[in-house]
């Protein structure tokens, strides 16, 4: 079918909306201005450099990396096993373990983050890196359980049965067989989860504390005091991460039958 | 399907205490604080944030936003989805990608180009008075349009995603069929595409609406001070004044809004299954 004039118009639109203001941000960002301005004045690298050099970014960066990673990591060891069980038993209170499981996927995010301020850290005096690992962790957990999920419910449950049936032990068949064949599934639960806890605002604003900051609130705090163009350079960077890590994992795993 | 129900509760319990004891209590504490003021179960702390003509006023704002957001979504999502599935197949998995790119960009960064391109040197201005629309900068950021324009391009990309993919599930000779018993494009949207897409635009629309009412980097950056939305105000309510029976009473509204659209959108998918 021949494209209609209409239809070019209309994606040409919407690609310029949805896209563009990833354009400006990284022309911004090589500009050799000292304020934020689009056409960029000249061309330099030093905003890019600055990131690098800028301190508060190195420590909040390591901690949202850190966050990431072990907060999926514990995501997953939770969820894995709680998706097999509502996946291959007939559970009592199953309803209740997967509303439970999911909740934190539907309050929104400040409301996690206070609560637990007020009512977990505060008078339990729980470490603020602890908390914010213990937050991210629960709200990695749903989207973790539902790729697993979906992934566990796509593989046939007589391979694992045939396994047992031929003398392999219950663990034995889910380590041997099932895992493997959930691999794909696992890895996009992890990817994910990863770029979820990367990005939350929300949860950690009121988590963060003096001293110790994730690196998107570090981000809105330095765009509040400054007008410079670093932020618009670190936005960048990130984004041609994510952009790499999606590539590749389209790539290896299609990552976008899991989401 | 396996029977023993203490090794499945032994799988699931881990996930579920931790979900509870992390997650929900905290949440179900700051709720009651609403609810519960000076030793007894009163209805008054919500009397006193609504009496509040400031506080009705964004609960109004925040809602108004949300349908806003979500019906400019299902217009621009319906004339792109269209445009998408009639796509040759590499070009719809490109024009796919390009739709699900910014997904994947943190919302601070997305947020934050609306500064360069809305604020009073930005582009759009430049634009304006380059043509002789306006002499002045025209204001645009630290208004509800720029926090509309801004929540529209976070959550856009869903709608669309949801929309392509029931198009994909409409079976594709309805279209010519109709055209051929001589209906008109708008008699074909109402009367065929619609309904037989209904599903998707109600799974997308849920998740723009819950998003911009719950959102909260973008009425911080692109709204300010000037245009409070709900979860702005409940950060405003405690970090400036502390007032946590006000941050109760608008997180259970919050709560009651991104809660109704979850059922909403739980019935269509159980809905679909049970078919």
């Amino acid at each position: 079918m021949t494209m209609r004039q209409p239809a070019i118009v209309v994606l040409g639109l919407l690609v310029a909306f949805l896209v563009g203001p990833f354009v400006v941000i990284v022309a911004a960002s090589l500009s050799a201005g000292d304020t934020l301005a689009f056409p960029p004045q000249g061309f330099s690298l030093r905003w890019v450099a600055k990131v690098f050099a800028e301190q508060s970014f190195r420590s909040s960066f390591a901690l949202s990396m850190f966050l990431a990673v072990f907060a999926t990591l514990a995501a997953l060891v939770l969820g894995i096993p709680a998706s097999y069980a509502m996946s291959r038993y007939s559970m009592p209170f199953a309803e209740a373990v997967r509303t439970v499981v999911s909740s934190p996927i539907i309050v929104p995010g400040i409301i996690v983050g206070l609560a637990l301020l007020r009512y977990l850290v505060a008078p339990f005096g729980i470490n603020v890196v602890v908390a914010l690992f213990l937050a991210h962790t629960a709200l990695v957990l749903p989207y973790c359980v539902r790729v697993v999920s979906a992934s566990l419910d796509n593989l046939r449950s007589d391979v694992e049965e045939a396994a047992i049936l031929l003398g392999s032990s219950r663990l034995g068949a889910f380590f041997r067989v099932v895992l493997p064949n959930i691999r794909n599934g696992v890895l996009a639960a992890f990817i994910l989860g990863f770029v979820t806890s990367f990005d939350q605002v929300p949860v950690s604003l009121f988590l963060s504390g003096p001293g110790v900051q994730t690196l998107p609130i570090d981000m809105l705090g330095y765009m509040e005091r400054t007008y410079d163009p670093s932020v618009a350079a670190l936005s960048s960077l990130l984004a041609f991460l994510s952009i790499g890590i999606m590539f590749v994992a389209e790539r290896f795993i299609g990552f976008s039958r899991y989401v | 399907m396996f029977q023993n129900r203490a090794e499945a509760l032994t799988l699931a319990l881990p996930a579920a205490t931790f979900a509870a004891l992390v997650f929900v209590l905290p949440v179900i504490v700051l709720l009651s604080g609403g609810l519960h003021v000076e030793g007894r179960w009163t209805l008054e702390a919500y009397q006193r944030f609504f009496a509040d003509p400031l506080n009705r006023l964004v609960v109004w704002r925040t809602l108004e936003l949300g349908a806003l957001v979500t019906a400019a979504a299902a217009v621009i999502g319906y004339a792109s989805a269209l445009a998408i599935v009639d796509l040759p197949a590499a070009g719809k998995s490109r024009m796919i990608g390009l739709v699900v790119l910014p997904l994947m960009i943190s919302p601070v960064a997305r947020t934050y180009a609306w500064l360069v391109i809305l604020g009073r040197a930005g582009i759009v201005n430049k634009a304006l008075m380059l043509i002789g629309l306006t002499d002045e900068p025209v204001r645009v950021l630290f208004t509800q349009t720029a926090v509309f324009i801004g929540l529209l391009q976070l959550f856009l990309p869903l709608m669309v995603l949801s929309l392509v993919s029931a198009l994909e599930n409409m079976p594709n000779d309805v279209i010519p069929a109709a055209r051929v018993l001589g209906a008109n494009w708008l008699q074909i949207f109402v009367k065929v595409v619609l309904p037989l897409t209904r599903e998707g635009l109600v799974t997308g629309g849920t998740l723009v609406f819950a998003g911009s009412v719950t959102a909260y980097i973008t009425p911080a950056i692109l709204g300010g001070s000037k245009v409070l939305t709900l979860v702005t105000l409940l950060y405003q309510r405690v970090t400036i004044a502390n007032d946590l029976v006000s941050a109760s009473v608008i997180a259970f509204i919050l709560i009651v809004m991104s809660f109704s659209a979850n059922l909403l959108l739980n019935r269509i998918a159980t809905g679909r299954s049970l078919k």
